[in-house]
């Protein structure tokens, strides 16, 4: 059985239909990608898994259990983390105050009014773990939104890493970056997956990001998957091209 | 009794029409500018004074017109002086801004009208009950309630087929689209502005010739138009109209049996709503949340 | 080590004001109020700007404290404390119950609904001529000495004792608060503050993590609302209308809401101003509208968030 199944879900808003009929199968240590031109419905797709909404038919199965309708913090204690297109984070904190929350949280200390000494240090010793994994050690104090997109973007992963997710959804992880930073976040993606054997799911607009990462692409065009298959298989693939080249042109 | 009931029915029915021209003004400018305008019933006192002022020149009729009109001249130039500024930023902002507002309009209306009630006498041939056995009845109040018929009917007419009314329907529900199809958003919340602020001036009109003028007379509707909101489903101006009339005729009936309650009660049907149905009796779905 | 200095700074002046007072003009009661009100201002500031939630309804809170300590001494027992703890319980349960059926509205809307519910609290108080006095207030009723055994502390009469068993309290509330706000709990609060979304997808039942903080909020602002009774041997009905919860929130917004401090500093020259306005202009209403107006456009960071940018400019 597969870490995350997506079965047949359609969802519509009023008669928009955003995405019909699609279905998805994560396994365990996988990077998969979405990919698709602009409105082809990744981020609704990517909503329906998290949690913000539920599909209006079909359903979603994580780690053997019906998710379908449970609400997203649920879904994050099932072990589901994601990250958005533009950065959710805790703007006027600083970056270790942003990653102890979640560290807090998933210890299971959120009503807590007080830590004992041991408590503390464990969570001081996740946060710096966490930190030197996605390069921000050196900017701990600093405070978030005065950060460039790539640091931030990363101290968002930094904040989805501290539920030790069993799955990570990345929404455009690259979205509006330059090529440096584009590089900076891929690598840490890319250690993730191979080094620390993160299951990763993420929805990509940039296709040598995907070609470059991903084991599976998933390719989404106004609202239906277009085609599935390895990054050559979908290279190749004639349906793909003349709908990117469509949209481009 | 059944006679009571009868009478604080109609009572209800009155307030409650004062109520639905107090509340659909309010929506209008919560639905596309995100404002609670807590100064709504300094602008209805305000609305009454000037009539009141004028009426002895051009007369009951002229001022029923010339009074709101003035009204929402004075709010255009508030909004556009103050409101505007704090457009996008934390409601918090806009909310002391107004609160602040009607504590001015309180205290200026009574420094120029005076604290003691005024009379604004209505033509008398309205003012004479339609017969004995319903003194209550009055051909003014009947006047008043088609009064407010014809402008609830004209504001849903106006929001439907005119070109201002469609755009301002289609900022609600999506203002950033409206802005990129080329309407200047700014003035359109002016207009959508002063439209709120005449209702408010023409129910300050009505309720000074139904009872008097009182510098207090605006704050007095505002809580109940607030809940008339809440109760009939934020977003929709059917359910606005329906809430205002539910609670003020829920609150006159209430007065037969335990007068101490009367105002109470509007805010127990809040509660229950919220329970039952969060949204509201009309709300859609997710526009609170 | 600035902030310490800063906090130990304003405990000193607050300890030492019964002897400063007079200096300056002023007197017990009126340092007595801005503590009171200051304490409320800070209890709002814990939802409004420790949270990031609008409750424009907290004067009812406030005059529900109010009206159970008076209560409570008139009918139950001669006894302060237990005044107040009843009064602060009657906050409570009134906040509990109310702050579950709107903590799922958001923004404005949660503003409106805050405003409406806390007029019902007014209404009754109005109109229950019976037990509450109605239109001219709860009175027959005192504040009563504190008997620790070995003596009695006489705070009746003695209006500089009542101040200190004033602070007293104080103390103990917004040590609360600030222990509360440096907890992991606390920093959940911050979160939801700072972006909801993302508090919400780190696993935080965000409603439930609200309707916490509104109900502390709401239990220190009913035992500034019990000190106000005992304070004034009198419990007002105004005390309870939404014009009181404006009045809070400026001076939260006054002071500077993302400061600890800022609502006392914000309840301070508003309760002074509106003091000294009221004695010598019969206009004083609109001169305290005008400076909503001046706050909001001006300083909508607050004194101290002007300071501080005064400061590092």
């Amino acid at each position: 059985m597969s870490l995350l199944e997506v079965n047949n879900v359609t969802k519509t808003f009023g008669s928009l239909v955003a995405v019909r009929n699609v279905s998805l199968a994560v396994e365990p240590g996988e990077l998969r990608a979405v990919i698709g031109p602009n409105g082809a419905g990744k981020t609704t797709f990517f909503n329906l898994i998290s949690g913000l909404f539920a599909p209006t038919e079909g359903s979603i199965s994580f780690a053997g259990q019906d998710i379908t309708d449970l609400v997203p913090h649920r879904r994050v204690a099932l072990g589901m983390a994601r990250t958005f297109q533009i950065t959710e984070i805790f703007p006027e904190l600083s970056i270790a105050e942003n990653v102890r929350i979640g560290v807090e949280v998933a210890s299971g200390y959120r009503l807590r009014a007080w830590l004992r000494r041991a408590e503390d240090k464990a969570i001081r010793d996740r946060v710096e773990e966490i930190l030197s994994l996605t390069n921000l050690t050196g900017k701990a104090d600093r405070i978030v939104g005065e950060l460039s997109h790539g640091d931030q973007r990363a101290a968002e992963i930094s904040m989805a890493l501290t539920l030790k997710p069993r799955i990570l959804l990345l929404d455009e992880p690259t979205a509006g970056m330059g090529d440096q930073e584009t590089y900076e976040v891929t690598s840490l993606i890319r250690r993730l997956h191979r080094d620390q054997g993160y299951t990763i799911v993420l929805i990509e607009h940039d296709m040598r990001v995907v070609f470059n990462l991903a084991d599976l692409i998933m390719v989404l065009d106004q609202g239906t998957v277009l085609a599935q298959g390895t990054p050559r298989e979908i290279g190749a693939n004639e349906a793909v091209q003349a709908a990117y080249l469509g949209k481009a042109a | 009794m059944t006679q009571l009931i009868l009478y604080n029915t109609f009572n209800g029915l009155i307030i409650g029409a004062f109520y639905v021209l107090m509340a659909l003004g309010l929506s209008l400018i919560l639905n596309l500018s995100g404002v609670i305008n807590f100064a709504h019933g300094g602008f209805l006192a305000v609305g009454g004074y000037l009539a009141y002022t004028l009426a002895p020149y051009i007369g009951f009729w002229g001022a029923l017109v010339v009074g709101p009109a003035l009204t929402a001249c004075l709010g255009i130039a508030i909004e556009r002086g103050l409101i505007r500024r704090l457009y996008g930023r934390d409601p918090l902002y806009s909310l002391l801004l107004t609160f602040g507002l009607a504590f001015i309009f309180e205290d200026m209306t009574r420094a120029i009208w005076g604290a003691q009630g005024l009379p604004f006498t209505p033509p008398s041939f309205l003012t004479q009950p339609i017969s004995l056995d319903f003194f209550f009845v009055t051909y003014y109040r009947l006047f008043m309630m088609a009064v407010v018929g014809i402008v609830v009917l004209g504001l849903f007419l106006f929001l439907r087929y005119t070109r201002l009314g469609v755009r301002i329907r289609a900022g609600t529900l999506d203002l950033e689209t409206v802005s990129a199809l080329g309407v200047n958003v700014r003035a359109l919340r002016t207009m959508n502005f002063a439209v709120g602020i005449f209702l408010a001036g023409l129910a300050g009109v009505l309720a000074g010739g139904n009872l008097s003028l009182e510098p207090t007379m605006g704050a007095n509707v505002l809580m109940p138009s607030f809940v008339a909101i809440i109760v009939g489903g934020v977003g929709s101006l059917p359910g606005t109209m329906f809430g205002g009339l539910l609670i003020g005729v829920a609150s006159g009936l209430t007065t037969v049996w335990f007068p101490s309650a009367s105002e109470a009660v509007i805010y127990v049907i809040m509660a229950i709503v919220l329970l039952v149905r969060p949204r509201g009796l009309m709300g859609e779905e997710g526009i609170m949340s | 080590m600035k902030l310490r200095l800063d906090i130990a700074a304003i405990w000193l002046v607050l300890l030492t004001a019964p002897f400063w007072l007079p200096l300056v003009h002023g007197y017990e009661a009126l340092g007595t109020r801005v503590l009171v009100l200051g304490l409320a201002a800070m209890s709002l500031n814990f939802l409004l700007g420790f949270t990031g939630v609008l409750s424009f309804g907290h004067a009812a809170y406030f005059g529900l404290g109010a009206y159970g300590a008076g209560l409570a001494l008139k009918l139950l027992a001669p006894s302060t404390p237990l005044a107040i703890v009843l009064g602060m319980l009657l906050g409570i349960v009134a906040g509990a119950a109310l702050g579950a059926l709107i903590v799922r509205r958001r923004g404005v809307y949660f503003a409106m609904c805050t405003i409406a519910f806390g007029q019902v609290f007014y209404f009754v108080a109005f109109r229950w001529n019976a037990l509450t006095g109605g239109d001219d207030g709860l009175r027959g009723f005192t504040r009563q000495p504190i008997d620790l055994g070995i003596a009695s502390i006489d705070i009746l009469n003695n209006l500089t004792a009542f101040y200190y068993f004033v602070l007293f309290c104080f103390a103990i509330a917004v040590g609360i608060m600030a222990f509360l706000l440096r907890s992991p709990f606390g920093r959940t609060l911050l979160a939801i503050r700072e972006n909801e979304r993302r508090a919400r997808f780190l696993g935080i039942p965000v409603e439930q993590h609200i309707w916490i903080s509104f109900v502390i909020s709401c239990a220190f602002m009913s035992m500034a609302g019990t000190l106000y009774a005992l304070l004034n041997n009198f419990a007002d009905p105004k005390g309870l209308h939404y014009t009181q919860s404006g009045d809070f929130v400026i001076m939260a917004v006054l002071g500077g809401m993302r400061s600890f401090w800022g609502p006392l500093l914000g309840a301070a020259v508003f309760v002074v101003l509106q003091d000294y306005l009221s004695s010598v202009t019969t206009n004083w209403q609109s001169l305290i509208g005008l400076m909503f107006v001046v706050v909001v456009l001006f300083f909508p960071r607050g004194l101290l968030g002007f300071l501080q940018r005064k400061s590092q400019a």
